[in-house]
């Protein structure tokens, strides 16, 4: 069982799925959305994260550093030299040099949510998010199957997009699954998303027909997905569902973009994604129209 | 349910009372009454003669009868409870009776009265029991002054039933002279005594207002005399009259809510019965719909607590103004059993009007607060020494540091116990010494009049003298900086880090983020620092019951953890601290973290807290939990606020006051004051409004959810 990387443990989570939640967000992901909420939890390895503002310039980063990827006097971080050594965020005083992800054992972080369980009441549990937690199938599966062992409700984030050998067993510890429908235009998945669709749909449809529990979050990016027939494909794919529960919508936010340049990335976010408040509420009565439960935002 | 009303209480909140009831919320909540008590700050005893030769006793006595028969009058508009404590200098915690234009008689805070009492036999039956006793062992000046109170009592009273009318006028003809024989006469007579006492400069708690009014709301109730809508008007009034100290220009300070008006909700009763009623939930319905802050509330809660109720706390919670707490129901009976209370008596247990655990209407109650912080920097560390003191190893340092604390816990009981008692010629402190006349509250705590004696002079049934140790998390936090940075990773001696702090870590900006930053302190369920934690407060304890061990029987000497805003006025006297803080920054309030070093999320901030001794702490310890209102969205936020209520007390919690409110509220109403008249935010056991606030405590109200302190 490999160790893996955590971008964040978030406790007291009330947004992603029912009741009060431990949701543990694990590092790497195989889509590359344009949207991305998370983009620290992209890559596989872990990057170091620079928050310029609260830099005071010490030069402690500089001296440790082997590759010169640190400026003396006034410090700039070159990225392009940088070769992950860790030894800029060992020698930072200020936290302003910071891993983006901690390394943890899939013991630690099952110890870590059974010391959570007493605060989980009859409704909450474990989230595992990402990133994409199928990405690291073993580890993912063997954390649920431990959760369950322990009578935690579990909810895995996921894109869908992982091997379909796996659906079988992950179907036997999962309680809920909060399944991202990111696009229903093919094309445009393969575009905005880096992958086609096709996997995850079959996924879907594998996993419905074992019975599993969905919500399909949604996400609706202004411009890219946010036209009736992309509504009516949610529609119709949440109607097939045997055991869904509602879909969420989840409005692009620019949050997103500020994470994207503490890692180096200065496109922060596109402003004109951000849906319109008439485009959200269409969507929500389109598919209340359908009948179907819509959330706007996490639970 | 009535939609629209001129009458605004803060966004999201229901509208259920009539119009009438909203505008006399609201006249209320801005100013209106408190003004017009300020107008008539006292009564003058300029004019009575040979005043100087009287007894103190005497004195008092003549107070409270000028008091009863001058205080002002006054009934509003509309009101459905009469009564109202109209001397301004009342609202400063002094008898409100001048000679020469000075207050001369303190007062008593920090109290939960006997209000059951006087609503089971009505105060008719006081007097009848005060004269039994008196037939058995003749008068004395304390029993005579209880009964000059009572006279003085009945003029006050006689003065409203003439000056009302209609239903009110035929409620005070019954009560509180009598015990209730419906629920409006039951809410009435509750108002009038507790309104009486108030009158009198005290500021009381009221205790469980729903176990004394809610047998006669549901009698009411089964037999269709009255409905749920006019019960609960009936009762906004109450605690609209409780709003009668509110000023439209407050001096700025700690806050103005504060006169310890405290309600306890739930909970069991002395058979174990659980009491929540409909009552309890009224009590809700009117605080979710006006915001209503002068009234903290604590719910007690145990396994068997209705989720309905949880849910319903939960919803007035997330409205924000942090007028809600919880009480460890189950841990706070084994506490208090433990410190050898009767389990009947215990159940019965409230607080001192602000969150410390008494027997209410039977105890006389005292905190002493001291800074833990100071202790470890001044005195462990000798930092204001020329030269400072060295450890050779961490436990002889803390081996110090326990030494201190004990020494100034023999300072308390040298300073405090000796106040109250005389030491005997066998080095025993048995017998009180003589204080200031108290008979208005010596009337409603049980043990006064049997005992003879005052409330203050070993009267009440039961006394506690309670240590509250502060600054906690900052002593724990600067053990383990110090326990890393010398001892384990060897950075510096012991001796070059005390220079530092002695300097305030001058030229020290890089060592200082380090240590601020890279390590992991209390509040994140790290069990290497939390240890302290635990270890501070087993020691605490220790010492409390060793002291308590030389005591009387029935004055209890048991420890809390509070600081109660304190860490305000004690920064400026703190050095700078080994896990980086520099000289004189206000630092970690309550059992809570040091701010902005509880990283992890409020679950493990919880279970930190939770490693502490609580059961043995019965006086209380507090944790503070600032919770983002966007967390608390929908009704998932309702589930997960009712999980963490329930987690906290499965962990072995003592008491949670959670507050839910952004910073950019906060700092709107920083910004426009006049728009924020009544947001209300919790500091410890009181409520403020936060626009009477100073900017100190603004600061750190903020800090405290989460925000950037503005310098």
């Amino acid at each position: 069982m490999n160790d893996l990387l955590v971008t964040a443990i978030q406790r007291f989570s009330t947004a992603d799925g029912p009741g009060l939640r431990t949701s543990v967000f694990l590092k790497g992901c195989p889509l590359r959305c344009r949207w991305c909420h998370n983009p620290e939890t992209i890559h596989f390895s872990r990057q170091v994260l620079y928050n310029r503002q609260l830099c005071i310039n010490c030069g402690r980063c500089s001296a440790a550093c082997e590759n010169g990827a640190h400026t003396t006097g006034e410090h700039r971080f070159l990225r392009e030299n940088c070769k992950q050594s860790g030894r800029c965020v060992a020698a930072c005083p200020t936290g302003v040099l910071e891993w983006d992800a901690k390394v943890y054992s899939v013991e630690e972080l099952l110890k870590i949510v059974l010391e959570d369980r007493v605060f989980y009441g009859d409704e909450g549990g474990v989230t595992l998010s990402g990133g994409e937690p199928m990405a690291h199938p073993e580890e993912t599966l063997y954390l649920l199957e431990k959760f369950k062992e322990n009578g935690i409700h579990t909810a895995l984030d996921t894109s869908g997009y992982f091997e379909p050998k796996y659906i079988d067993r992950l179907a036997a510890v999962t309680d809920l699954f909060l399944w991202d429908f990111k696009d229903s235009n093919s094309e445009r998945h393969l575009k905005n998303t880096g992958v086609s669709n096709q996997t995850i749909l079959s996924n879907l449809e594998r996993l419905n027909a074992l019975g599993a529990k969905i919500i399909l979050r949604c996400v609706l990016v202004e411009g890219i997905n946010c036209e009736e027939e992309h509504f009516k494909a949610i529609a119709e794919t949440f109607r097939r569902l045997k055991n869904g529960v509602r879909v969420e919508l989840l409005p692009y936010h620019a949050l997103g973009g500020g994470k994207a340049v503490l890692l180096g990335n200065e496109d922060n976010g596109r402003r004109e994604w951000i849906p319109k408040n008439e485009t959200i509420q269409k969507a929500k009565e389109y598919l209340n129209a359908w009948g179907i439960e819509t959330l706007v935002g996490g639970m | 349910m009535q939609q629209n009303s001129k009458f605004f209480f803060g966004e999201n909140r229901p509208c259920r009372l009539c119009e009438e009831t909203r505008r006399f919320a609201y006249e209320s909540m801005h100013g209106k009454y408190g003004d017009d008590a300020m107008s008539h700050p006292a009564v003058a005893l300029d004019d009575i003669e040979n005043f100087d030769t009287l007894s103190p006793t005497e004195q008092y006595d003549l107070s409270i009868r000028r008091i009863c028969e001058e205080a002002p009058l006054r009934i509003c508009d509309g009101e459905l409870v009469s009564g109202a404590a109209t001397l301004g200098q009342a609202i400063w915690g002094v008898v409100p009776a001048f000679r020469g234009n000075q207050a001369f008689i303190p007062s008593i805070s920090h109290v939960t009265l006997g209000y059951h009492k006087a609503l089971k036999i009505g105060l008719n039956g006081i007097e009848k029991e005060l004269d039994q006793i008196i037939a058995e062992r003749g008068q004395t000046e304390h029993s005579k002054s209880l009964k000059n109170v009572i006279a003085s009592f009945r003029i006050w009273h006689r003065r409203y039933v003439e000056a009302t009318t209609g239903e009110v006028q035929k409620n005070l003809l019954q009560v509180p002279l009598n015990p209730p024989t419906n629920f409006y006469e039951a809410v009435q007579s509750l108002w009038f005594m507790f309104s009486f006492t108030r009158l009198c400069g005290n500021w009381p708690g009221i205790g469980r207002i729903d176990e004394m009014l809610g047998a006669f709301l549901e009698e009411d109730l089964k037999n269709g005399v009255l409905t749920l809508e006019r019960a609960r008007e009936i009762l906004a009034h109450f605690f609209i009259k409780g709003c009668e100290w509110i000023q439209t220009e407050p001096i700025l300070g700690s806050g103005d809510a504060q006169h310890y008006q405290n309600i306890i909700l739930g909970g069991v009763d002395e058979d174990g019965n659980e009491v929540t009623n409909a009552v309890t939930y009224l009590v809700l319905d009117v605080i979710e719909e006006l915001g209503i802050s002068d009234f903290p509330i604590t719910i007690r809660v145990n396994e068997k607590t209705p989720k309905e109720l949880l849910r319903r706390a939960a919803e007035v919670v997330r409205l924000g103004g942090g007028v809600i707490a919880f009480y460890n129901e189950d841990l706070i009976l084994e506490s208090l059993v433990r410190d050898g209370y009767d389990l009947r008596e215990a159940r019965t247990f409230t607080n001192d009007s602000c969150w410390e655990i008494q027997i209410g209407g039977k105890t006389n109650f005292a905190y002493h607060p001291f800074d833990s912080l100071r202790l470890l920097l001044d005195k462990t560390l000798g930092l204001q020494e020329e030269t400072p003191n060295d450890y050779p190893d961490m436990q002889s340092l803390y081996e110090d540091y326990k030494k201190q604390m004990n020494e100034q816990m023999e300072l308390i009981f040298k300073e405090k116990i000796t106040d109250m008692l005389a030491e005997d010629d066998n080095g025993r402190y048995e017998s009180w010494k003589t204080t200031f006349p108290t008979s208005v509250i010596d009337l409603l705590t049980e043990g006064c009049a049997e005992n003879g004696k005052r409330y203050l002079e070993g009267g009440p049934k039961y006394r506690i003298c309670s240590p509250h140790i502060g600054g906690l998390a900052d002593t724990v936090n600067s053990l383990y900086a110090i326990e890393q940075l010398v001892f384990v990773e060897k950075k510096m001696t012991l001796k070059e880090l005390s220079r530092i702090l002695k300097t305030n870590w001058e030229g020290q900006e890089v060592l200082r983020l380090f240590v601020k930053n890279r390590y992991t302190y209390y509040g994140n369920n790290s069990d290497s620092v939390d240890r302290y934690y635990v270890q501070i407060l087993n020691d605490f304890a220790d010492c409390c019951a060793e002291i308590d061990a030389r005591l009387p029987e029935r004055l209890h000497f048991v420890g809390g953890v509070s600081t109660f805003g304190r860490q305000i006025e004690w920064s400026p006297y703190r050095l700078a601290t080994p896990f980086g803080a520099k000289a004189g920054e206000v630092l970690s309030g309550n059992a809570g973290p040091t701010p902005a070093t509880d990283l992890s999320g409020v679950t493990a901030l919880v279970q930190s807290y939770c490693k502490g001794p609580n059961v043995r702490l019965t006086s209380g310890t507090a944790l503070d939990v600032a919770l983002h209102p966007t967390s608390l969205k929908n009704e998932n936020g309702i589930t997960s606020l009712v999980s963490l209520i329930e987690g906290f007390c499965r962990l072995g919690g003592f008491f949670l006051q959670p507050d839910s409110v952004s910073i950019e509220t906060l700092r709107a109403a920083q910004n426009n004051p006049k728009d924020y008249k009544t947001l209300s935010v919790r500091i410890s056991g009181w409520n403020a409004r936060f626009v009477t606030l100073n900017r100190e405590w603004q600061e750190m109200v903020i800090e405290k959810n989460g925000g950037r302190r503005d310098e």
